[in-house]
C-alpha cells in the first residue's frame, strides 16, 4: 500500500470513529435530559 | 413579553421577493411545457427552450428556494437564539444583493451567457456576485449565533450551519474557471474531472440547498404549528450528523455508467443506498412528532403541508437511491422519469415545507391573521394535485421511453427509431402542462392569500406588538 492509499484509509478510517463518539456520546445515558432540553426551550421563544 | 427588537422588516421583504421569484419560475415552467408540446412557441433567440430552461431552474432554486431560506433562516435564528440579527444593515445589503444577482442572471441567461454546467449556468461574473451575497449572508447568521442567549443549539440551527458552510465550499469549488473575457470562462477542470466536480456540487447543491433548509424549517415549523416538541432532539443528531457523512460522496450516481473510474461510481452507489437511513431518521421523526396529534392534519392546515411535505421527502429519499443503482439507473437514465423525481423534490417536499413556513410567519411579521384559510386549503389541493400529475405522468412516460429505447428486434437492430419514441410521449406532455397549470393556479391562490393578509388581515393580538419590533 502506497503513502496515499494509507492516508486515505486512515481518513476513512478516522471518520468513522468521529461518527461512532457522536453516536455514543448523544445516546450517552448520563446526557438524555440535557440531550432532550434544545426541543423543549424552542417550544417557548414566542 | 419583552420586547427584543427582532428585525421582522428583512423577514417580510425576503418573503416578497422570493414569492416574486418562485412566480416567475413557475411561469416559466409552464411557457417551457408548452414548448416541448409546441415548438411553434418557441421566438428565437431570446425565448427558445433552450434560454427559457436555465432560467425557469435558477429563479426556481435560487430564486424562491434561496429566497425562502434567506427570510426563514433570518427569522428562525433570531427566534431560537434570543437575539436581534448581528447586522440589520448587513441583511438589507444582502436583499437587495440577491435581487441584483438574480436579475443579472436572468438578463444574461436570456442574452445566451452560459457555462454550460447545469445549475451552474451563470457566468464568472454572476459566480462572483453570488459568493459575495453568501458571505454576507454566513457572516449574519454566524455572529448571531455565536451571541444567542440560549446556550444549546437547537437542530434546525446545525442544519441551518450545515447549509451555509456547504453551499460556500461547493459553488467555490465548481466555480473555479479561467475567464477569457467579462461573459466566458473555462473550466478549471478538465475531461472527467470537470463532470465529477460538477455533479459532487450537483447533487450536494441538492443536500444542502433543498435538503438541510427544509429540514431546519421543518424541525422548527412542525413543533412550532402542533405545540408539541418533536419526538426526539437526539435522534434528530444523529440523523443530521450520518447525513452529513454520507451526503458528500454520492455526486458520483449522476455519472453511472460513464468513464468515470468504476470505484468512484461504486462509492456513490452504496453511499446512496446508505443515505436512506439519515434522510429516514427525520421522516420518522417527523411521524412519530404527530402521536396523539394526528386529529390536527383534519384542523390546522399548516400541519397537512408539513406533513405532505415530509411524506414526499421520504418517497424522494427511497426513489432517489433506487436511481442510484447500475442497473436501474441504465434503465432509467435520460428518460422523463428523472425530471419527474426532482419536481416531487421542488414541488411536493421543497415548495409544500416552503408555504407552510411562510403561513406560519405571516401573522409574527405583519401582525395579521392570515386573510383565508379556505383558500390556503383551497391552495394545498391544487399544488398537491398539480405535483401528482406532473410527476405520475412524467413517471409513465419515462418507463415507455426507456422501454422503447431498449426493445430490439431478433436480429438486433432497435426495434424504433428515436423520433417513434418521441412522438409516444406527447399525451405526457400535454399532461405535464395540465399539472403545470393546476399547481400556477395554487400559487397564484396564495399569492392573493399573501397580499390580501398584508393589504386587510385581522390585526392578531399578540403578534402585533411583536411585528412592531423592528419593523
Ligand atoms: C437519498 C436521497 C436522494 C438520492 C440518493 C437521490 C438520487 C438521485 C439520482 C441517482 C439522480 C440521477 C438520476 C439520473 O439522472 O439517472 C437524481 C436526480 C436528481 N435529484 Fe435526487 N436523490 C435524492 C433525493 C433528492 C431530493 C430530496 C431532491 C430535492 C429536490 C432531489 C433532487 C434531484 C434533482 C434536482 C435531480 C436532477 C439532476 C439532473 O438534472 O440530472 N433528489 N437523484
Amino acid at each position: 500500500m502506497d503513502l496515499s492509499s494509507a492516508l486515505y484509509l486512515g481518513v476513512t478510517f478516522g471518520l468513522f470513529v468521529v461518527f461512532l463518539l457522536i453516536v455514543i456520546r448523544t445516546y450517552s445515558k448520563k446526557r438524555k435530559e440535557e440531550g432532550e432540553r434544545a426541543k423543549y426551550r424552542m417550544l417557548d421563544d414566542d | 413579553m419583552e420586547n427584543r427588537a427582532y428585525n421582522y422588516a428583512i423577514v417580510r421583504s425576503f418573503v416578497t421577493w422570493s414569492v416574486i421569484w418562485g412566480l416567475v419560475a413557475v411561469l416559466v415552467g409552464v411557457i417551457v411545457s408548452f414548448q416541448m408540446v409546441e415548438p411553434d412557441l418557441n421566438f428565437p433567440p431570446y425565448l427558445t427552450f433552450g434560454r427559457l430552461r436555465p432560467i425557469h431552474t435558477n429563479a426556481g432554486i435560487y430564486g424562491w428556494g434561496v429566497g425562502v431560506i434567506f427570510a426563514t433562516f433570518l427569522y428562525i435564528v433570531q427566534r431560537l437564539c434570543k437575539t436581534p440579527l448581528w447586522s440589520d444593515k448587513l441583511a438589507k445589503f444582502q436583499l437587495w444583493f440577491f435581487n441584483a444577482t438574480i436579475i443579472a442572471s436572468a438578463v444574461t441567461l436570456l442574452l445566451g451567457y452560459t457555462t454550460s454546467k447545469e445549475y451552474h449556468e451563470m457566468e464568472w461574473p454572476i459566480d462572483v456576485m453570488i459568493i459575495i451575497l453568501w458571505v454576507a449572508f454566513a457572516i449574519n447568521i454566524v455572529m448571531t449565533i455565536l451571541k444567542r442567549k440560549e446556550e444549546q443549539m437547537y437542530i434546525s440551527l446545525w442544519y441551518m450551519l450545515a447549509a451555509i458552510i456547504g453551499v460556500a465550499i461547493l459553488f467555490t469549488v465548481n466555480a473555479a474557471a479561467v475567464p477569457a473575457s467579462l461573459f466566458k470562462s473555462y473550466s478549471a477542470y478538465a475531461g472527467t474531472n470537470d463532470a465529477n466536480v460538477h455533479w459532487w456540487f450537483g447533487h450536494n447543491a441538492v443536500a444542502m440547498a433543498l435538503t438541510a433548509p427544509p429540514l431546519a424549517m421543518f424541525y422548527y415549523f412542525l413543533p412550532k404549528s402542533t405545540g408539541v416538541p418533536i419526538y426526539s432532539h437526539r435522534l434528530s443528531i444523529i440523523a443530521f450528523w450520518s447525513l452529513i457523512f454520507m451526503y458528500l460522496w454520492t455526486g458520483a450516481h449522476h455519472l453511472l455508467w460513464t468513464p468515470v473510474p468504476d470505484w468512484i461510481q461504486t462509492l456513490a452507489m452504496g453511499f446512496s443506498v446508505m443515505l436512506i437511513a439519515p434522510s429516514w431518521g427525520s421522516v420518522f421523526n417527523g411521524y412519530l412528532s404527530m402521536n396523539g396529534q394526528w386529529h390536527q392534519m383534519r384542523d390546522n392546515y399548516l400541519i397537512k403541508y408539513l406533513i405532505l411535505g415530509i411524506t414526499f421527502y421520504g418517497l424522494q429519499t427511497l426513489q432517489g437511491p433506487m436511481q442510484a443503482i447500475r442497473t436501474f439507473s441504465a434503465f432509467i437514465h435520460y428518460t422523463d422519469w428523472v425530471p419527474a423525481h426532482i419536481h416531487m423534490g421542488t414541488m411536493g417536499w421543497v415548495s409544500m415545507i416552503s408555504f407552510a413556513s411562510i403561513y406560519f410567519l405571516l401573522p409574527r411579521i405583519y401582525g395579521k391573521e392570515v386573510y383565508s384559510i379556505p383558500l390556503a386549503n383551497l391552495q394545498f389541493w391544487l399544488i398537491l394535485v398539480g405535483q401528482l400529475i406532473w410527476s405520475i405522468s412524467l413517471w409513465i412516460a419515462g418507463v415507455l421511453q426507456a422501454g422503447m429505447w431498449n426493445a430490439m428486434n431478433p436480429d438486433g437492430s432497435l426495434t424504433f427509431t428515436f423520433m417513434e419514441t418521441m412522438v409516444e410521449m406527447y399525451p405526457y406532455w400535454w399532461a405535464r402542462c395540465l399539472g403545470g397549470l393546476v399547481y400556477m393556479a395554487g400559487l397564484i391562490i396564495f399569492i392573493y392569500n399573501l397580499y390580501m393578509t398584508a393589504k386587510k388581515g385581522k390585526p392578531t393580538v399578540n403578534n402585533a406588538a411583536a411585528a412592531a419590533g423592528r419593523a
